[in-house]
């Protein structure tokens, strides 16, 4: 089954009565998330990955295009006992304990009085909070509050789980806790839509990952397809490259660069390096080391988006 | 079950910001003073009702008591909507706007209910909480009278009914500002300024608005204003009657529940098409 399916969404704001203002926050973005994955939106402030989960929950609505949820076509109340989530910022009432915001979303959601009562305990001790059930949240720090919010999304055992911003403020153990939760929800045939301005975080449990800019979709697929792009290998030389065999490599569209022994080469694929090497070889240059270096996820992000402001 | 959670929700959050504790506060004072004031006599000519030690009249017989009794409990029953009025729409009136507030009301529509249940839900918690103190305060001096006086006047409980009545009305306006302004200070004026200045304009239109034109067509508008919007204060000027037990105009209680519904149905349709 598709979690989610988007075709063509476009979302435009207007404001003002006299002087029309448009912004338009997504562009005929279209995307297919598998159940049973972590997927990652990533994207610059403002770039529309809010105003796509808001869409896709009904929060706000979509001036053209269509979306579908579990199967079901967006918006349809009932879909949304299937979804959990978690905004960004965040509030719960700070007159009520940890346990009574559970109880009472956990109603609104339509879970049974019996259900709440199981269900309530284990996810407090799942985030970490069950020394904290009877507290008001009004006490309760950021980190804390995060995962409440966390526990909140999770109390109707929902099949889809967005959370935007989930890590926001909190610790880095209990990031790593909450990743831990996020990975066994995903092994347990979860799906789970990260928004995050975090990339190290995104892309450590991120199955696949979409980059959103001014509310165009510039790429989407696997952490390794977007990491690949702009990789390359370093190269450690006994005695680096002469200039004559340096300036060879490069006429035939080697990209080399020369730090003493140490080389860098950007390769498009597997057959390039073995040319590369085989070149190298031939004019009797001794390899001690080849190392595969790949951007990080942020470097790939930045590069894209830098990309994209150049035209 | 959610109608019931976002109605307890709203009983919980007004204890939280105090208002609900100085509303029944206020009651339990004015059901103190009139607990110590009223007292009865009884003599061969009749009873005598004295208030703070003074007879408040000669001794009556049962007939005349009874009628006198309607007239205390119509004026507790004025006073009471008044301060329900003003109170309980500064206590209440803050429910919608703080559920439109960013980061909560994401939460709220995230949640498998229809837009219009979010919106019915915060209503029944505003009246419910109002009704709560109707109860406590029309209840407990019904109690302290017929125990005091021994007049058990039945019409005075259910005018208790018709003042929730008369509030849920006046509160589908400000459910209806508070969606579209999202503000609890414009909810609040707005409400205020419907009950306590429109009936000028709008039952006294003859004597005020219509003497700005003699346009038929204007006239009309202002006709077709006063009957779309509840006639709050018609409503409440029949609960003292009901009380009394004289002739009661039931106009009122259809016309209001009906406009007010309508409002309902407006601030509604307004909400779900909102994007947050």
């Amino acid at each position: 089954m598709t979690a989610i399916l988007c075709q063509s969404l476009s979302k435009t704001y207007r404001s003002g009565l006299i002087r029309r203002r448009e912004v338009h926050a997504l562009s005929d973005f279209s995307l297919e998330v598998q159940e049973g994955e972590i997927f990652g939106l990533l994207g610059p402030n403002g770039a529309g990955k809010t105003t796509f989960i808001k869409i896709l929950l009904s929060i706000a609505r979509q001036t053209a295009g269509s979306a579908f949820i579990l199967d079901e076509k967006v918006p349809e109340a009932k879909i949304r006992s299937r979804i959990g989530y978690l905004p960004e910022n965040h509030r719960y009432p700070g007159y009520l304990s940890g346990e009574q915001v559970l109880r009472f979303f956990g109603q609104l959601s339509g879970v049974s009085s019996g259900d709440l009562s199981l269900r309530i305990p284990s996810l407090l001790e799942l985030v970490g909070l069950a020394q904290w059930r009877t507290v008001k949240v009004k006490r309760y720090s950021k980190g804390m509050m995060q995962r409440l919010g966390l526990a909140q999304a999770l109390v109707n055992d929902p099949e889809l789980l967005f959370l935007d911003e989930p890590t926001d403020g909190v610790d880095p153990v209990g990031r790593k806790e909450i990743r831990d939760i996020l990975t066994g929800l995903r092994d347990r045939g979860k799906t789970i839509f990260l928004n995050s301005h975090l990339l190290s975080e995104v892309e450590l449990i991120s199955d696949r990952v979409a980059i959103l800019d001014r509310g165009r979709l510039l790429r989407v697929g696997t952490v390794d397809d977007l990491t690949s792009e702009g990789s390359h290998y370093r190269f450690t030389l006994e005695g680096g490259l002469s200039e004559a065999l340096l300036q060879e490599a490069r006429a035939r569209a080697y990209h080399l660069q020369q730090d003493g022994e140490k080389v860098t080469a950007k390769c498009a694929d597997s057959h390039e390096l073995n040319q590369l090497i085989d070149m190298l070889r031939r004019h009797g240059v001794l390899i001690r080391s080849i190392a595969p270096e790949r951007s990080s996820l942020e470097e790939s992000f930045i590069r894209l988006i830098k990309n994209e402001e150049a035209g | 079950m959610k109608l019931l959670a976002l109605l307890l929700h709203a009983f919980l959050e007004l204890k939280a910001k105090i208002t609900l504790i100085v509303l029944a506060g206020i009651s339990t004072l004015v059901l103190l003073v009139v607990l110590l004031a009223l007292s009865s006599g009884q003599s061969e000519a009749g009873t005598t009702l004295f208030i703070f030690g003074q007879p408040a009249s000669p001794p009556v017989a049962p007939d005349a008591l009874a009628k006198l009794v309607s007239q205390i409990q119509g004026e507790l029953a004025g006073g009471l909507f008044f301060g329900i009025s003003l109170f309980g729409v500064f206590a209440t009136a803050s429910l919608i706007p703080d559920a439109q507030e960013k980061g909560t009301i994401d939460i709220y529509l995230s949640k498998p209910m229809a837009r219009w249940q979010l919106l019915l839900g915060k209503q029944l918690g505003a009246v419910g909480v109002v009704f709560a103190n109707i109860v406590y305060f029309v209840g407990a001096s019904w109690l302290i009278i017929g125990l005091k006086v021994g007049v058990w006047n039945p019409h005075y409980l259910a005018a208790g009914l018709s003042m929730t009545l008369a509030f849920a009305c006046l509160y589908s306006i400000v459910v209806f500002l508070a969606v579209i302004s999202r503000s609890t200070a414009i909810s609040i004026i707005g409400a205020f300024i419907y009950y306590f200045i429109a009936p000028v304009f709008l039952e006294g239109r003859e004597s005020t608005l219509y003497l700005i034109s003699e346009n038929a067509v204007y006239r009309a508008i202002v006709d077709g204003l006063y009957y779309a919007l509840p006639q709050i204060t018609a409503l409440t000027s029949n609960i003292g009657n009901q009380i009394a037990q004289s002739p009661v105009e039931w106009v009122p209680f259809l016309q209001a529940p009906l406009s007010a519904a309508a409002i309902f149905g407006v601030a509604a349709l307004l909400f779900n098409r909102t994007d947050y």
